[in-house]
This record gives structure tokens, sequence and C-alpha cells, in this order.
């Protein structure tokens, strides 16, 4: 418990030096929430007073003698008190919520910042849904604790020490009877809410297994309706939804616990406090008035209680959202940025790799293109204008030479550089001028067209944008467009097809006329006219730049100045295709069964 | 109430709403609402209990100062007794009341389900699937939210009802002062709750719109990298981030305005009821216990009453929620097109077919077509010309705008560009209900060249998707067209399954399934020239008519536009072969 205590103020701790916003003006907060929580006090109170001073008499059943005036003053003086309480609890509730919201807002931006700064190993798939959760509903479950817990740790907080501080004052003894029969409750309510916890887990999984299926049998219709099997799997979501219903039945069920057990020890408290108050008697100092308030008081008492070990599950859910949290932050960033950048003239630029090794860091689950992509002291100079083709079977390392070219990542040993200058010590903003990527799944923002474009040059105009369709030959498939730079592109590019969103790759990538063009090719098929758009738009494309195409298509060899043949990590053949396809090697005999399969005649 | 038209129309939405909900499980709500009854009529009876204590147990204990054990012994156990039968009530009242709440969500998903099973592909497309997927999850969730509330608030109003009648019957005064702030706190609740949940709906809106974002951007990272473009998407995620935090800061305003305000209220309340009551116990019509005891009741209904304002203003929300649902279950079932083939024959006849979406805007017009048994026949044609569309009328997943198509037997199976698999083993994705020996299954992997399959962690028991491992698009293809082998249709339809795998491993799944399934009729979608090579007879569509099925080699002589495609296929290697020559030369 003491361990876990430490761990959760540890985190506490980091999490406020990440954001030092968090704890700011927390004491004012604290304070004026102290002055708030004590209106809950003031009417138990008033009434002990109006009966003992203002009342006493008609006890005695002389009912003449009650002091209204008595108590109009006390009573004026509470509401008053009230209104000051009121406000105090509206500004310090307004101001715990506004800080902590700003707060996560400052979190959330870092977030962005430095997750987009990540290099691309730690963006993979498998990553990528933890990463957005880090962002989304990791910084909610903290918000959610602001609002919630941390609101009734406040308030609550707050009352308890008030009302013990009452209490004790009032009579001390019976205050600690309250405060000892009570404790029990503390323990039980513990045990009913971590059971209560875990039958919400089971429920909450029960649920997602309802949504989950039940998403399966609309996405999957058709090929349910095709196999015949919607009736099967259709009986696979009742039965996930009748264990849904199990389980939430039984969460309703522990929780039906736990409100009567706070109930049972209220009675036990108050029964404790008639029996030991009248038994006392006068003689002890206790009067009817007091004893009435310490009946109401100890109501007030066990309130909070319940509350709070309610939000302690909560705190815990909130604590390891900010240990998941820093946990992100504590990443490196990707290729970290030069200090001392050097920069680069213009001009034709050579690129020069030497003795360059990479390998991955090992991880779970990874997709099969991934595997053992090691490069081992690969060396080569490009000359400027080069069109070169990188080639090699699935797992030989040409997407990562292509990652380090581009310096997604850099290398373990050996180092590359750009008209002489080492790749890691030229600025980010002037490398991605020089030098653009388009990847293989050309990725594009659920947009229009110009939008997409602008995501490379924020300034273009639309005839800049227009001309940039021209410029590599694509005119006639741009005047296509149904809504020209207005179409809308769909979900990852969705509406247009695989070669088309290569096409807005291209046109992207030329917008920045930049001196070297790395071509992530695609491995998916494209139909016949698109591909010889592609084909045409690349040639264009090509001109006048340094093109490196990391290639699954023999025929990008064939076009190329020069093919840098991968094997297993290490350059096995360099040379012109001419050269190398009559060279017997790996080169020659993968070209002879790219030919057979791309044949229509057998 | 009932003056108003509008306030009486939705009383009456409103009650119709509960009697619907409430029909699917009445047992279960009734014995929840008899635990409501038995806990109102406690709270009430702690009330005068309370009253009973103060004036005949404590004040007489310090004003004859004399200790009755029997007399407190008897406060004690009445006090203690009371509690623990307003404990059953509860427990008994929200137990079932959570069950009535969870049954009937199950009811309903039982219903949207059978509306999904029983509609064929061509409703679901006329369908969003955002909107199913939310009928199905968040309606049912919504529908059902007003329930578990609803025992609650019964059990609150009857306690007003007999609380009303005592502090009224106590003193009239102050029992209608009292009685009078009832409403108010309602009033105050409800109005709360909903100007509150507006923040918060839409604050909830833009978190969507931020969690979309956000993904979109982390997904497209390479391309953010690529053009350096790391500052301007953070600025961008922050803008909308913003947007949830100003979102929130309005609900937190309001919050505090009125959490203080409903503590106030009650809590001034009191204070004028010591006054009142000082006057009537100085007029001598109330005693001090009963001032107290009428004080311990109000205190002790205000909570109850915020939850009456919480299951007010949840109703909105389970009324369209229940309503999305029952349109979606009294949508007529659409005819399944598979019914309306017909069986008969060797050969997979299609005759003056036409085909499409839309009877004003066919894809194809009339055009009769066979296709003769164990066949291995290609689609060709540019995207768009209705080659997919096609493959799923002859499967029966959309039904012909015209003409008819005669298939052998029912034993048909068409397997798409991108297949879909269910997020559970690969032998599930395979059966798909059936029973397959593993013999059978391992068979069908074998000549889909799937065998990664037997290198995953637990073979073909291996989970695949979100749970499990992720596939390639390739490995999705192969594990889909085993799924279609393992059954040995007589008509097994490919469109463009195997787009997403290398050449040569392409070129063996076909072959294998040539060899393998020699008794098939395989019509696929082409996308390759690999595949017409292997193709006995092709098909082309052509602008506006379709050529074939006919050879590959008549086709080319047949279609210019044929022609003109399988150069553009061929181009590259015409080039090549240019070279090599040109080399050898």
């Amino acid at each position: 418990m003491t361990i876990s205590t430490g761990g959760a103020l540890t985190t506490l701790n980091k999490g406020v030096r990440a954001v030092p916003s968090l704890s700011q003006g927390i004491g004012l907060t604290i304070f004026l929430a102290l002055i708030g929580s004590s209106g809950r006090v003031v009417v138990p109170v008033a009434i002990q007073i109006a009966i003992d001073h203002g009342l006493q008499r008609a006890t005695s059943g002389n009912s003449q003698d009650v002091d209204v005036a008595l108590v109009i003053k006390l009573c004026i003086g509470a509401a008053i008190y009230l209104v000051i309480a009121g406000v105090a609890q509206r500004t310090a509730v307004s101001r715990l919520g506004q800080r902590s919201e700003s707060a996560l807002y400052e979190l959330r931006v870092q977030l962005f910042q430095h997750i987009h700064l990540l290099s691309l190993e730690d963006h993979n798939d498998e990553q990528r849904g933890s990463l957005v959760s880090r962002v989304t509903s990791d910084v909610e479950t903290l918000s959610q604790f602001f609002s919630w817990g941390g609101l009734a740790y406040l308030l609550n907080g707050a009352l308890m020490i008030i009302v013990s501080g009452v209490m004790l004052a009032y009579d001390w003894l019976l205050a600690l009877v309250v405060i000892f029969i009570s404790a029990p409750l503390v323990y039980v309510l513990r045990r009913v809410q971590s059971r209560l916890v875990a039958a919400y887990d089971a429920s909450r999984l029960a649920n997602s297994q309802v949504l989950g299926s039940t998403a399966e049998l609309i996405t999957g219709g058709e090929t349910l309706h095709a196999y015949s099997a919607g009736q099967i799997f259709g009986e696979r979501v009742k039965q996930s939804a009748k264990s849904r219903g199990d389980a939430q039945t039984k969460a309703t069920l522990i929780g039906a616990l736990l409100f009567p057990s706070g109930e049972i020890f209220g009675a036990f408290s108050v029964s404790a406090v008639v029996f030991i108050g009248l038994w006392r008697g006068a003689e002890s100092g206790l009067s009817a008035g007091a004893l009435v308030g310490f009946i109401f008081l100890t109501y007030r008492f066990l309130e909070p209680i319940a509350e709070l070990t309610e939000v302690l599950d909560q705190t815990q859910t909130a604590v390891s959202g900010m240990r998941r949290i820093l946990g992100i932050l504590a990443i490196p960033v990707g290729p970290p940025a030069p200090q001392y950048p050097i920069s680069i003239d213009k001009g034709p630029l050579d690129i020069r790799v030497e003795n360059l090794s990479f390998s991955y860091r090992p991880r779970d689950g990874e997709s099969e293109s991934d595997q053992h992509n090691v490069l081992h002291g690969l060396t080569c100079t490009i000359p400027f204008g080069t069109q070169v083709a990188v080639v090699g079977e699935t797992g030989s390392g040409k997407t990562t030479l292509g990652r380090l070219l581009a310096r997604f990542s850099d290398p373990s040993v050996g180092g590359i550089s750009i008209g002489g200058v080492p790749i890691n010590r030229i600025a980010n903003e002037q490398l991605r001028k020089i030098l653009v990527v388009v990847p293989q799944e050309p990725f594009l923002f659920s947009d229009t067209v110009a939008a997409n474009l602008r995501f490379a040059l924020p300034a273009a105009t639309d005839q800049d944008l227009i001309n940039a369709f021209s410029h590599v030959d694509l005119q006639d498939w741009f005047e296509a467009l149904p809504n020209g730079l207005e179409t809308v592109v769909g979900q990852r590019g969705a509406q247009l097809s695989a070669g088309e969103r290569q096409l807005i790759a291209l046109v992207r990538a030329s917008l920045i006329n930049p001196d070297i063009l790395i071509l992530d090719e695609a491995t998916s098929s494209v139909d016949a006219s698109t591909e010889v758009r592609l084909t045409r738009a690349l040639d264009k494309i090509s001109q006048g730049r340094t093109t490196i195409s990391i290639a699954h298509r023999l025929s990008t060899a064939v076009r190329a100045d020069r093919v840098l043949v991968l094997d297993s990590g290490v350059l096995v053949q360099d040379g012109s295709h001419q050269e190398l396809v009559t060279r017997p090697g790996i080169y020659a005999a993968m070209f002879k069964s790219w030919e057979a399969s791309h044949h229509t005649s057998e | 109430m009932h003056g108003h038209p509008t306030s009486s129309g939705r009383f009456r939405r409103a009650t119709t709403l509960i009697r619907s909900l409430v029909a699917y499980h009445p047992v279960l709500f009734t014995v929840s609402m008899v635990g409501a009854a038995v806990f109102a009529v406690c709270t009430v009876a702690s009330s005068w209990l309370l009253r009973w204590i103060i004036d005949e147990v404590i004040v007489r204990r310090f004003d004859d100062d004399e200790f009755s054990l029997s007399q407190t012994l008897t406060a004690v156990a009445l006090l203690m007794g009371l509690s623990l039968i307003r404990a059953c009530g509860v427990i008994v009242r929200r137990s079932f009341a959570g069950r009535a709440q969870w049954r009937t969500a199950q009811s309903l998903t039982d219903g949207v389900v059978d509306v999904l099973v029983q509609q064929p592909p061509q409703w679901q497309r006329e369908q969003s699937t955002g909107d199913l997927i939310t009928r199905a999850g968040v309606d049912v969730d919504a529908s059902v939210a007003v329930m578990a509330p609803l025992p609650y608030a019964s059990s609150v109003i009857l306690m007003m009802v007999i609380a009303a009648y005592g502090l009224i019957s106590n003193d009239i005064a102050l029992g209608i002062a009292a009685t009078a702030v009832f409403p108010l706190l309602i009033a105050l609740n409800v109005l709360y709750q909903r100007r509150v949940d507006r923040w918060f709906d839409i604050a909830q809106g833009e978190l969507g719109s931020l969690s979309a974002a956000v993904h979109e951007s982390f997904e497209g990272v390479t391309v953010v990298k690529a053009f350096g473009a790391e500052n301007r998407e953070t600025e961008r995620l922050a803008v909308i981030a913003s947007r949830v935090q100003s979102a929130r800061i309005e609900a937190i305003k309001l919050r505090s305005l009125f959490e203080a305000a409903l503590d106030f209220v009650p809590n001034l309340t009191n204070i004028c009821l010591i006054i009142g009551g000082a006057f009537r116990v100085r007029s001598g019509d109330l005693t001090v216990g009963e001032l107290a005891s009428f004080i311990y009741m109000f205190t002790l209904l205000v909570f109850p009453l915020r939850l009456i304002g919480y299951a007010l203003s949840e109703m909105p929300r389970s009324q369209a929620g229940f309503g999305r649902i029952q349109q979606l279950r009294q949508s007529p079932i659409v005819a399944d097109p598979r019914k309306m083939s017909h069986h008969a024959g060797q050969s997979l006849v299609i005759s003056s077919l036409s085909i499409g979406h839309d009877i004003d805007h066919p894809l194809t017009h009339n055009f009769s077509a066979s296709f003769a048994p164990s066949s291995f026949n290609a689609i060709v044609g540019y995207t768009g010309c209705g080659k997919s569309t096609l493959l799923q009328t002859i499967a029966g997943t959309i039904p012909p705008l015209q003409g008819s198509i005669l298939i052998p037997d029912s034993s048909i199976c068409l397997v798409f560009q991108e297949p879909f698999l269910f997020g559970t083993s690969v032998r599930d994705n395979m059966c798909m209900g059936l029973n397959f020996s593993d013999i059978d299954l391992s068979w069908a992997l074998k000549v889909a060249e799937a065998d990664f399959v037997f290198q995953l962690p637990q073979g073909i028991d291996t989970l695949i998707g979100e749970r499990g491992v992720g596939l390639s698009g390739g490995q999705r293809q192969r594990i889909a067209l085993a799924r279609a082998i393992v059954r040995r249709p007589r008509v097994l339809l490919l469109d463009d399954t195997t787009s997403a795998l290398d050449p040569n491993t392409e070129i063996s799944v076909l072959n294998n399934i040539r060899t393998e399934l020699s008794d098939t009729i395989v019509i696929a979608v082409a996308s390759r020239p690999s595949l017409i090579g292997m193709a006995e007879t092709v098909m082309f569509f052509d602008v506006d008519e379709i050529h074939g099925p006919t050879s590959h080699v008549e086709l080319l002589i047949q279609s210019d536009q044929y022609r003109l495609l399988m150069q553009a296929y061929e181009k590259p290697e015409s080039a090549s072969d240019d070279q090599v020559e040109g080399v050898q030369g």
C-alpha cells in the first residue's frame, strides 16, 4: 500500500514537473474549499444553538419563553455565512476545473509535439493506437479525475476536517466514538468497491465484445452473406450480449450493496451516539441541542467517506494514465535536431553513403516487411542528377536505406552526407526543402485535393497547384476530377484509387522542387491507364534532380541510370540494368523470374 | 401539467417510452418498484422515528435527568431495525432495476442483430455503416439509460407525497413552505442537467474530432516528416484541443454555479424553517422534536431530488435512441437475391443480363455469356466498368437489374479484393460456422500458398485482428482464398484477390487452384497480365460493349481497346526486351 502510494506521489510529482501550471494557485483553491465546505455544518450548528439557547425553555414546557429574537439573529448570521461559503465553494470548484483543464491542454500540446518528433520506429502500426489513446483517453482520465475525483478530495476532505473539528469541539468522547465506529466502513467500502471495479471492468470488456462483434456483423456483412454465416455470427453476438447482461447484472448487484453499507454504519454510529449521549446525560456537559446537533453531524461525517473511497479507484486510473503519458514523454525524440546546423548551398548535391549499418530495436509483433531489416557496411556515392533504383527481396534492407537517406532514422554506424555536409548537421527545415520522400502508401488527409497539396507548401496559390499538375503531364487527369482542386479525397484518400493517390503524392512532392527525391514504390498493382500516367509523371519529375527509387517493380530498374542490388542488408551489385542483367547474379535471376510472370503468353 | 399542449405531449411520449421498455421485463421492474416503495416508506418512517427519539427520549432524558435503559434500547433497536429494512429495500430496488435495465438492453441488441442478419448486403449498402454501429451500440445504451433511475425517482415522488402529507399535517404553514421548495429544486436540477449537458456534449463532440484528427496526423506521420510539418501539425491539433478545453471550462463554470446553488437553496430553506419553527414552538403548535424531524426529513429529500433531475434529463436521449432502434427494427426485410438464381446444367450461363445499382444507369446492358465447366476465365477492363459488380451479381450479393443467371448448383464462392477477416481464429475464419477437418483446412491453406499460418504462434488457432496477430494485405488475401478453397465450390469468383501478392506467389496460387480444383469454374478479375496468360478465356469490358469470353489471342484481334490495354501492361517489358536484345546483339 505504502509502495503504491509512494509510486503515485512520485508520478504526481513528475506530472507537476512536466506541467507546472497544474499546481499553480492550489493553496488559495484549498483555502476557498475549506470555507465553502464549512457551509455544510452551518445548519446543524444553528439547530443546536437554536434548541439550547432560543428554544430551551420550550423544552421545559413553557412555550412562551422562546427567544424568537435570538433565533432570528442567529439565522440571519447563518444565512450570511451560507452566502459567503457558497461563493467560496463556487470559486474553488471553478478555479480547480479551469486550472486543470488549461494544464491538461498544455499537456496535450506537449504530447502532440513530442509524438510528431518521435522517430518512425516508434510510429509503427501496432503503436499507433496506443499513441492516439495517450493524447485522447489517457488525458481524459486525468480530466475526469480533476473534475470529479480531485473535486471530491478537495470538498470532502475539507468537509471531513471541519465536521470532525466541530464534533470534537462539541464532545470529544462522542466524536471519538463516531470516528472509531466509522473506521471499519472505510475497509468495507474498499472491499466492495474493488469488487465493483472488477465487475465494471468485466462488463466493459463484455460490452466492447458486443460492440466489436456487432461491428463485424455490419462491416463483414457481404462476407457473411456470401458464406451464409449470418445466423451463426448473429448468434455469437447474442451470446456476447447475454454475457454483457450477466456481467452488468453482477456489477449492479455489487453496486447495490455499496450505498446500504454506508447506511448501516450510519445507523450504528447514530445508535452509539444516542446510547452514550443518553447514558452520560447532562453531567458530562452535554445538552439536548448538542446531542441532536451531533446526530446531524454524524450523518454529515459519513457522507464524504463514501464519496472519498469511491474516488480512490479513479485516482488509481488517473495515476496510471499519467504514468503512461510520462512514459511517452520519456521516449527520446527521433533523429535529434543538429545543435550547430551547417547550411548547404543550393547546387549540384552529391550523396555520399559511408559504411552505413543499421539495426532496429527489437520489438514484439513486427510486421512481415520490417523483420531483419538490417544494413551492413553500405558505401556508395550518388552523383547529382542520377536516377537510382534500389532493388532486393522483401527484407533486403531497401526500405531502411530509403528511411536513412531521408533521415527518418539515424544509422547505427556510418553516415550519409549531402553536398559534403553530414545529414545530421543539416537543419530539418532545410533538409525538407532539399530532399522529399514519397512514401510507399502515400498518405492523404481526409480533405480536398488542394488541401493535400498545400500540405507541402501552405503558401501555394491555386494557380501554382494547377501548374504543378501540368508540369508532370497530369493536366488531363486533373481536368477529369469532379470538382477540380476542391475534389474531396475521402478518408486516407479512399475516394481515389491507389494509383491516383500516388499521382497526388507525386504532384505534392514536386511542389517543393527538391534536389533529391526518394520514391518508395507501392507494392500493390495499379490499373493500366493510371500506370501509364504514373510512369510519365515520374519521368517528368525526375528531370534535373537525383531520384532514388526503392523499387518493387523491376520495370523501374530497367529505366534507371544505375541499379543498387541489396541482399540481406549488403550491397551486392551496383551498375546499370544492361550490365547487371547479363552478369550472372541475383539481379539477373530476379529479372528472369519477374519477366516470366509479366508475360501473357506462356 | 395537462393544460400545456407541448408538456402534455412530452409527458405522453415519456410514458409511452417507459411502457415499451418495461414491457420487455415487467417482473424484474415490478420487484424493483416494490423495493423502491419499501425504501420510501422506511425513509419517511425514519424521520418520524427521529422525532419520537428527540421528543420522547432525548429531551425527556435531559429535562428529567433520568436514564431509562429500556427506552434507550428501544430507540437504538428501532433505529437499527429501520435502517436494516431500508437497506434491504435499497438492495432490492437497485439490483432489480439494474437487472431490468441490462436485460432490456440485451433484448434490444438481439432485435437489432436479427435485423442485421436478415437483411441482404444491398440493404446494408444503402445504410451508413457508422450509423448502424451507432444504433446497435450507443442507441441501445441510451434507450435503457432512463430505466435505472426510474424506480428511484418513483420512490422519491412517493416519499415526497408522504412527507408533504406528514409535513403539512404536522404544521400547515411550515409544511407548505417546505414542500414548495421541492418543485423549485427539481426545476433547478433539470435546468442544470440540460444546460451543463449541452457543454458536455459539445466537449464530447470536439473530443471525437480531436481523436479523429490525432489519429490521422499520426497515421500520416511519414508525410508530416517528409515535409517537415511537425510544428504545423501540432498547431492544428492544438486548435481542436483548445475547443475541447473551452467547452469543458464552460461546463465547469456552469457546474460550479449550480452546485453552489443546489447546496445553498436547501440550506437557506433549513435556516428559514428554524425561524418559522421558533414561532410555531413559541405558539405551542410544534415540539422541538417535530421541528428537528421536519428539518431532517427535508434534508433527506434534497439529495434524491438531484437524481430526479438526472432521470428527467436522460429522457430525451432515451427517447431518441429507442426511436432509432424501433425504426431499424421496423424497416422491411429486403429479398435475398440468392433466392432468385436458378440452378441447372454444368455451365454457368448468363442470359440478357443488366447489372448495376441503378436501373436507369446500368453498368452493363443486356449481355449474355457462358462459362464452360472446369474452365479458368479472366475478366479484364478499366476501373469502374462493372467487373466486380458482375462477380457480385453472380454470387447473389447484388440482385440483377434484368436477365438471369443459371448456375450449376448453389456452391459458389466469391473472394473480395479487400477480404474481410473476423477477429477470431484462422480456423473460425475458414470454417465460418461449418465443420472442416484439419486435413481439409491444411490442404486449402497450402493451395492458397498460406503456409505462413502454420508458423503463427498457435498455428491455425491463432487469433487474428485487434486482439491477435496483425496480417499483411497479402496474408489476408490468402486466408480469404483458403476460406473459399476449402469449400471446393463449383464456381469460384476471384475479385482481384491476388493483387497484394508478389507475382511469383500469385502464379503459384492460381496454378494450385487450377490443378487442385479441377472441376471448378473459376472467374477472376485480372489486373495483371500473368493471370490473363493463364486463363483459357478472357472477357473484356470495353467502354460500351463486352467482348468474349473468348481466347486472349482472339480478343487481341477483335478489340483495339484490348490491344491498347495489353500494350500498356507490357510496355516496360517490351522496352526491356529491346534492350536485352540490344546487349546480346
